[in-house]
């Protein structure tokens, strides 16, 4: 089972081009000889991290950002799932150096670590200890592991193609032209908080409910994000698995928390560019804007939880602004018209020419509801849907496809298939 | 889990799984009613000795009411928008399953296009199709890079966003659904008589594609093993597609395999069209006087010439024709 599942991830990566093969197999090859050399370790190390660090760069500043514009970048094709397997491959030859974990002897065994396709279009980050505890188990196609896992991807489905794909129609319509300001701006930052939300967490349901009918257990990645009471809060819910790789390998490396009070400050601030930085030039200040004030935040209190829950999701939509606009300046233009530009009379009567006609606006309101009722109930909600009968977990599957098929936004016209963060 | 529950879901999932495909599939009854003209062939008596193939030269310019009439000729129209000459070859080919008719016509028109054209005429062609492999074959061949298989397999897949449109035509006519030609014809009372024209445009090439004669050849090979006369018409526009280069192939095409080739064109003023009347949208298709003189004339042809039967002197076959003609021309009273 593990050679067929390593043998179809490899024709899956190919498929998107050999030179995803290429590059992926240069990662996993390097790391690998380097976590098992028995003789200058060191420079092995720090000789593998720089290789897979300067390709990661390479592509995500180089090419696809064009940072110094050296390069016609519109024919190099960054490697698919660059981010990812980096990142994983590092974090494994770090957790060997530091003598965490013993490094893999089966070649085989790694490749299918690095390459096992699920988790490359959009995440989570995998740790190798937490991975081989299901990733090597002998696999056998269990009934509770396929519905469970089925439950999981059509909630995934309907979460990306119904709530995400719908938001982004009106998002697009008004970050496309930058004559919509002021309440248009704040608006299209609230849904976006919710299609980027809904397209990412979607994604990764996918990724574990596929995982999870092959029996292989993946980290989850969000933790009902928009229910923090602070940015330090809502980092520690929101893609839990690159902020806990940035905190074990960029955050702890530089002293952490142990060290004086401003200097933990400034750790977390680089810490947070650093993160801005990996998804691209264009976010340098959304991650300096998270950085400064999770430095500044103190642990929250449970006093006026609800006011502290919408003031934060106020704010995570406010600094969602770098992701919806082309660039900085532009961001930072938009974001200023929000607080001199009261037009919300306008948006009101204008807003069925957004994208939306009133019958996908009640779908979008209701699937919305849905969407926060199953993060504020979330453990009562699972509870109900997977430890019930078996004909109530196959009820709510097909009633998700038929639903997914009949309200999801796609197919022809539509550009809707790529995940928000499968870029990154 | 029982394996009686499984069924009773599985069984409940299909039935609201072909519900939902109905109800969001295009009627094609008030809007777009070229969509429906494909389907209506199924519900005929096939005792046509006529069959027209082709775009939407044939469907809007011959009248078998007229045929019938005048040379109680039974015919049908299997035209439809844009019809490419794959789709004439895949239309044909399912033709000949239901009737073996004594002669096709083929409206040259389409060997213009070697590759598909519009998405949106290739679902009025091809929606309302029976499944069988011809219509498989039409879609393989019509399909546009930006379209999947499974828009044509699941209308859910392609009309799903018209859930936010339906009107009560697409509850009425779920399982139901009614004619809206005249055996093939789509009937236009409404005159716009030719103002401008286009310019006739240069092109890089006027010789038809490979690919193209290759499914003319299919399309008279399969009429000669069904011992059917094909007879090549262009029929008469006034907009300037038709290049003489063109028409010249077409009559060497003809010569080569001892077709008949009528280029109608040519014949508007025998015919007496007056494109300042018989046409419904500026001279590029015959409304319902132009399309009843074409027909006319192009019914004596085809009397004279193909051995037809009259079909007048029939009891079985003019008392079904006697009550069509009778819609056909209450509808034409309505104007």
């Amino acid at each position: 089972m593990n050679m067929v599942l390593l043998i179809l991830s490899i024709i899956l990566i190919a498929t998107f081009g050999l030179s995803n093969l290429i590059y992926i197999l240069i990662s996993a090859t390097t790391t690998y000889l380097a976590a098992r050399a028995k003789k200058h370790k060191k420079l092995f190390f720090i000789g593998t991290i720089i290789l897979n660090v300067s390709i990661l760069v390479f592509f995500k500043f180089i090419t696809y950002n064009n940072f110094f514009n050296l390069i016609d970048s519109k024919n190099i094709l960054v490697p698919l799932g660059i981010s990812y397997y980096t990142f994983q491959v590092l974090s494994y030859l770090i957790d060997v150096y530091k003598g965490k974990i013993k490094p893999v002897t089966n070649f085989k065994d790694y490749l299918l670590f690095v390459f096992y396709f699920p988790y490359l279009i959009i995440g989570p980050i995998n740790r190798y200890s937490d991975l081989s505890k299901t990733l090597y188990k002998k696999k056998k196609l269990e009934k509770d592991n396929i519905l469970n896992g089925l439950i999981r991807i059509t909630w995934g489905l309907f979460k990306k193609y119904v709530i995400a794909a719908r938001i982004g129609l009106i998002v697009t319509t008004i970050t496309s032209n930058l004559n919509y300001q002021g309440a248009y701006v704040l608006f299209a930052l609230l849904l976006y908080s919710f299609e980027l939300y809904a397209d990412f967490s979607g994604g990764i349901d996918i990724v574990l409910g596929f995982s999870k009918m092959l029996g292989i257990i993946l980290p989850e990645n969000f933790d009902r994000p928009y229910l923090s009471r602070n940015l330090k809060e809502f980092w520690r819910k929101w893609h839990i698995s690159l902020s806990s790789w940035f905190r074990d390998y960029i955050y702890i490396p530089l002293g952490g928390s142990k060290c004086s009070n401003l200097r933990k400050k400034i750790n977390v601030i680089i810490t947070f560019i650093v993160s801005g930085l990996w998804h691209g030039i264009n976010y340098f200040f959304w991650g300096l804007f998270h950085g400064i004030i999770v430095s500044l935040e103190n642990k929250p209190s449970d006093n006026y939880k609800t006011l502290k829950i919408i003031l934060n999701f106020i704010l995570v939509s406010l600094l969602w602004i770098f992701f919806i606009y082309p660039n900085s300046i532009t961001s930072f233009k938009m974001l200023i018209t929000i607080f001199y530009k009261f037009n919300y009379l306008e948006l009101f009567t204008n807003i069925l020419n957004l994208g939306l006609n009133i019958p996908n606006f009640i779908v979008l309101i209701i699937t919305l509801i849905i969407l926060v009722i199953s993060d504020i109930k979330n453990d009562k909600l699972k509870n109900i849907l997977y430890n019930n009968k078996d004909e109530i977990k196959l009820i709510f599957i097909c009633s998700m496809i038929l639903i997914v098929l009949l309200f999801g936004v796609y197919g022809l016209g539509f550009n809707t298939n790529d995940f928000i963060y499968s870029k990154f | 889990m029982k394996k009686f529950n499984i069924l009773i879901i599985i069984v409940c999932f299909l039935i609201l799984f072909i519900f939902l495909n109905k109800l969001v599939a295009p009627k094609y009854q008030t809007d777009l009613i070229e969509g429906h003209m494909i389907s209506e062939y199924y519900k005929e008596e096939k005792n046509h000795e006529v069959i027209f193939i082709g775009d939407c030269e044939v469907y809007a310019n011959f009248s078998p009411m007229i045929l019938y009439q005048d040379y109680g000729i039974t015919s049908y129209v299997r035209g439809t928008s844009q019809q490419l000459i794959w789709q004439s070859y895949g239309i044909l080919k399912e033709t000949l399953k239901y009737e073996i008719p004594k002669v096709v016509v083929l409206n040259v028109n389409s060997l213009r296009y070697s590759e598909p054209v519009s998405e949106a005429y290739n679902h009025l062609t091809l929606d309302k199709m029976k499944w069988s492999k011809e219509k498989l074959d039409i879609i393989e061949a019509s399909m546009l890079e930006e379209e999947s298989i499974f828009d044509y397999l699941f209308p859910i897949v392609r009309y799903h966003s018209r859930f936010s449109k339906l009107t009560k035509e697409d509850i009425n006519n779920m399982f139901t659904d009614n004619n809206v030609t005249y055996n093939g014809y789509l009937m236009n009372k409404n005159i716009k008589g030719v103002t401008s024209l286009p310019t006739k445009k240069k092109l890089a090439s006027y010789t038809f594609k490979d690919n193209v004669i290759s499914y003319l050849d299919k399309i008279r090979t399969l009429c000669e093993s069904n011992n059917i006369k094909l007879v090549l018409i262009k029929a008469p526009s006034v907009y300037p597609y038709w290049y003489d280069e063109y028409n010249n192939q077409i009559i060497e095409y003809a010569n080569n395999y001892n077709l008949d080739y009528y280029n109608l064109l040519e014949k508007a003023n025998d015919i007496g069209i007056d494109y300042s009347h018989d046409t419904y949208d500026g001279g590029l298709h015959l409304n319902l006087y132009g399309a009843e003189k074409l027909s006319t004339y192009f019914g004596d042809i085809l009397a004279n010439n193909y051995n037809l039967t009259d079909f007048r002197l029939d009891n079985d076959i003019s008392t079904i024709y006697n009550q069509k003609l009778y819609v056909y021309n209450k509808d034409k009273g309505d104007e």
